[in-house]
């Protein structure tokens, strides 16, 4: 017997986009949250134009990028004009009939629309709305828009990343719309939560940007407790804890350590690197046996954390010698065996493909997408022993609930909807429709 | 027993009890949830928590009481010390937890079962016990125990590949995990989802259960399009300086400003229009460098995105000819979603900021100091986030809890005290 959902009842009415909301309401999904999203075909989700995945030999179109396909499994979508009198009616009652709506527009869009939050608790006295705008619905910069990169730039996430001397790496992805959506869910399961215990909803107010800070609390209090400048030698110090050649001091990243760096692993694949770290005397120990004793590793200025740290270079050196004659499985087989803290750098194709550890935890199972076909889907980062989280339902092609949501939902009857079909409530006058719509109206 | 401790009561966890067991990888789950108005009490081992040995320190003095990281991490939690491995112990651990409805831990897989502590135990007495593991690889698998850091993660789950530099930019870079511990916070954030999402089934259907979550899943799950890329196209990324992975050549948005900034132009980001590009290149003009923005040509749709790699170029130039505040503030007025990389420095000063309530002061009474700290990723308008207290000093809570709350004697605490139990 399949498990229930937790989220089972739950209702969620999505207005969101491009990234950041709808990995929020992905999860609400994957928890088993009724989500419904809701599109307009002349404005659309720039995520179902994103022609970078959609797949070679696949004609482009709404329903064929395959990152719209991988973020939005476990919802339903339907195609409403809301700049319509009757569009808003029933956007209103579809607030009605919903448990929480949420969306990331530019800050007081939904007000605009005469449906911020006093409004729509009019419609629905518990609904729980969370807004993600990129600065927030309040303060003198809340019009300001961001993407994950600015985001993350404002949020100080940026700068704590890179080799010193050097341009600040950054994130190599919009890490705040990642992260950024994890925190929309977490406000409207928390908003949930206080419901469930009070009756009340409420209106939660997120921002991407703060979100960014919240999680790079120590260096936060290192600049107001301690004052310590960002600007400083040796800082961000790469991959390593502290820059040598620099003052010895705590860089955010965990105790105070060395080794701890990325070394080169056998071949010359771009990603032929691996990661080592030793937090003890214990581990440096152990990583000198598993190197087979080497001379250098041997010399007394490495024995103890001042001098590992103190000639850092060396050490580093020492290791890559090692890493480079091997695979960087093969680096982390035997460093783990040995007790010492070694994993490889994998890129995409090393965790779909080779990795064992996703593989035998099920990461990736395979899903039917009606335009994309069977392809492997990503699954969920925690196991619940009570409710499923398994996936089962693909990303909605554009349009393909409105019939079923609007009949099965609202009770409008299927000559209405049909009527909708015509006077552009429910698909664009004038737009070719998909068979799919077409067959859903018969 | 009731434990009445939260002050936070307005939040909207008030009226949990959260036990939490956990080093780097659990610490920021109880966090979110103490502020939150759950009542967090903290199981610390005799001497403290392990995290309260990470820097930096105030005024870097090493003391187990004195660390920032644990400070931030730790916030509005309370604190009792309880020796696992002794028979006291246990017993103690497992009145509390007869009353919990959640326990956070972040032991290695089995540590907890092995001293008769598991969940099946314990939830023997108390079916409405959520207990959440946070652990590097989940409870099974062939890697599960396996010993990682922060670091280790970022390897394993594709952060790496992802981040760092172009080859013209900085030869032989290697991959580049970013810092501020965010892989636990990866972690942290799935796992407070997931016992948010069991509170609700409990409130529903009123059982709790056990929730397994992965670190390394976390992060393989948080890069973005390297998987959909590889999955749906068969293509792997490249690490670009300052801005997304790609699959070939992509353009730099990030742009070093003419005071020594840099600002985050999010390269074509933002859904760029020939209308907002007028809006902008008047702006430009104003310094002289507008270069042919203004032509008329780029009013038309499809000239204007034939020629974004120039309108780019052209904007990039500007860019490094404007000090940083002046250039993203400009861009934001023009509809242009850009960031300036700012520091703490510039970030703790920020307007913007103050106005929404974001910095939090916490009063530290054994300092007799004030300091600010991080507020809220979100505003909870119907249930306010709150800071209650500072980090708890090492079992600051053992005689409330133990003697107030359970009902020992201060004589048997001192007797637990000397037999190593707290």
């Amino acid at each position: 017997m399949t498990k229930p959902r937790a989220l089972d009842g739950v209702r969620v009415l999505d207005f969101t986009w491009v990234r950041a909301g709808p990995m929020a309401t992905r999860w609400l999904g994957i928890f088993g949250a009724e989500v419904i999203k809701v599109e307009w075909p002349e404005r659309l989700d720039s995520f179902r134009r994103n022609v970078v995945t959609v797949p070679t030999g696949i004609e482009p179109g709404p329903n064929s990028p395959g990152m719209f396909a991988d973020q939005h499994v476990n919802k339903r979508g339907i195609t409403l004009n809301v700049r319509s009198n009757k569009g808003m009616d029933i956007l209103k009652r579809l607030i009605a009939v919903s448990d929480i709506v949420i969306e990331n527009f530019s800050s007081r869009v939904m007000q605009s629309w005469g449906l911020g939050y006093e409004e729509q608790k009019k419609l629905n006295p518990e609904i729980i709305y969370v807004s993600m705008a990129g600065l927030g619905q309040t303060g003198p910069d809340h019009a300001y828009t961001t993407m994950g990169p600015s985001a993350q730039a404002l949020s100080g996430q940026t700068f704590l990343s890179g080799l010193p001397g050097q341009p600040p790496a950054g994130w190599g992805w919009s890490y705040m719309d990642d992260s950024g959506g994890m925190y929309g869910a977490i406000s409207a399961l928390t908003a949930l939560r206080h419901r469930d215990a009070t009756g009340e909803g409420q209106h939660v107010d997120l921002s991407q940007m703060t979100t960014g800070i919240t999680l790079i609390g120590s260096a936060f209090l290192d600049k107001t407790v301690n004052g310590r400048p960002s600007r400083r030698p040796g800082y961000p110090p790469g991959n390593r804890t502290t820059w040598p050649g620099t003052p010895v001091m705590n860089n955010y990243r965990g105790p105070t350590t060395a080794p701890h760096n990325t070394y080169r692993t056998s071949g010359d694949d771009y990603n032929a690197w691996c990661v080592i770290a030793c937090f003890s005397d214990d581990e440096w120990t152990n990583l000198v046996n598993v190197m087979g004793s080497p001379d250098w590793a041997k010399d007394a200025k490495f024995t103890s954390l001042a001098g590992r740290l103190q000639y850092q270079e060396a050490l580093d050196q020492g290791i890559e010698s090692w890493t480079r004659t091997l695979d960087k499985y093969d680096v982390m087989e035997r460093c783990q065996n040995a007790g010492v803290r070694a994993m490889p750098v994998q890129s995409s194709e090393n965790r779909v493909e080779h990795d064992p550890q996703l593989k035998a935890r099920g990461m990736f199972s395979e899903l039917e997408h009606p335009v994309v076909g069977v392809r492997k889907v990503q699954n969920a980062p925690f196991r619940l022993s009570k409710n499923s989280v398994e996936i089962n339902r693909h990303a909605p092609l554009i349009g393909q609930h409105t019939v079923e949501v609007m009949e099965g939902l609202l009770g409008i009857s299927h000559r209405e909807v049909a009527e909708g079909y015509n006077d552009g409530t429910f698909w664009p006058s004038g737009m070719p429709m998909y068979a799919y719509v077409e067959e859903a109206l018969r | 027993m009731t434990i009445p401790l939260t002050s936070n009561r307005r939040g909207p966890l008030s009226g949990l009890l959260v036990l939490e067991l956990a080093d780097e990888k659990g610490q920021f789950c109880g966090k979110m949830m103490a502020d939150l108005g759950a009542n967090v009490i903290k199981v610390e081992p005799p001497g403290g928590q392990n995290t309260r040995r990470v820097g930096p320190f105030l005024d870097d003095i090493p003391h187990p009481e004195r660390s920032l990281y644990f400070w931030h991490y730790n916030t509005s939690k309370h604190s009792v010390t309880l020796n696992l491995d002794t028979a006291d112990g246990k017993a103690i651990f497992g009145m509390m937890a007869g009353i919990a409805d959640v326990i956070i831990e972040s032991y290695a897989p089995d540590y907890l079962t092995s001293r008769g502590l598991g969940y099946d135990t314990l939830s023997r007495t108390n079916p409405g016990l959520i207990m959440c593991s946070i652990t590097p690889f989940g409870q099974t698998g062939p890697w599960r125990d396996y010993q990682t850091s922060d670091l280790l993660h970022m390897g394993a789950g594709g952060q790496m590949a992802s981040t760092g530099y172009n080859e013209e930019d900085v030869p032989d870079a290697p991959p580049i995990a970013p810092g501020g511990g965010n892989a636990w916070h990866m972690g942290c954030n799935f796992a407070y989802m997931s016992i948010m999402a069991a509170l609700h089934y409990r409130h529903v259907a009123q059982e709790g259960q056990y929730i397994d979550v992965s670190i390394h899943e976390a992060c393989h799950l948080t890069t973005e399009a390297a998987v959909p890329t590889y999955i749906y196209r068969g293509e792997v990324v490249q690490r670009n300086t300052g801005r997304h992975h790609s699959v070939g050549p992509s353009f730099a948005s990030q742009i070093e400003s003419s005071d020594g900034g840099w600002v985050q132009t999010t390269g074509s980001g933002g859904n760029p229009t020939p209308r907002r590009l007028r809006g902008l290149a008047e702006w430009m003009d104003t310094y002289g460098l507008a270069e042919d923005l203004l032509d008329d040509k780029y009013l038309d749709l499809d000239t204007f995105q034939a020629s974004l790699p120039h309108i780019n170029s052209v904007i990039s130039e500007f860019i490094k000819q404007v000090p940083q505040e002046e250039a993203w503030r400009g861009g934001q007025k023009h509809g242009y979603p850009w960031g300036a990389i700012r520091t703490l420095d510039e970030i703790v000063e920020d307007e913007h900021l103050k106005e929404r309530g974001f910095f939090t002061e916490v009063e530290h009474p054994e300092l007799d100091r004030t300091f600010t700290y991080p507020g809220p990723a979100a505003i909870y308008n119907g249930s306010p986030w709150a800071i209650s207290r500072r980090a708890p000093l090492i079992g600051e809570h053992n005689v409330q809890i133990f003697c107030e709350e359970l009902g020992l004697s201060k004589g048997e605490l001192t007797a637990l005290a000397e037999g190593g139990v707290i």
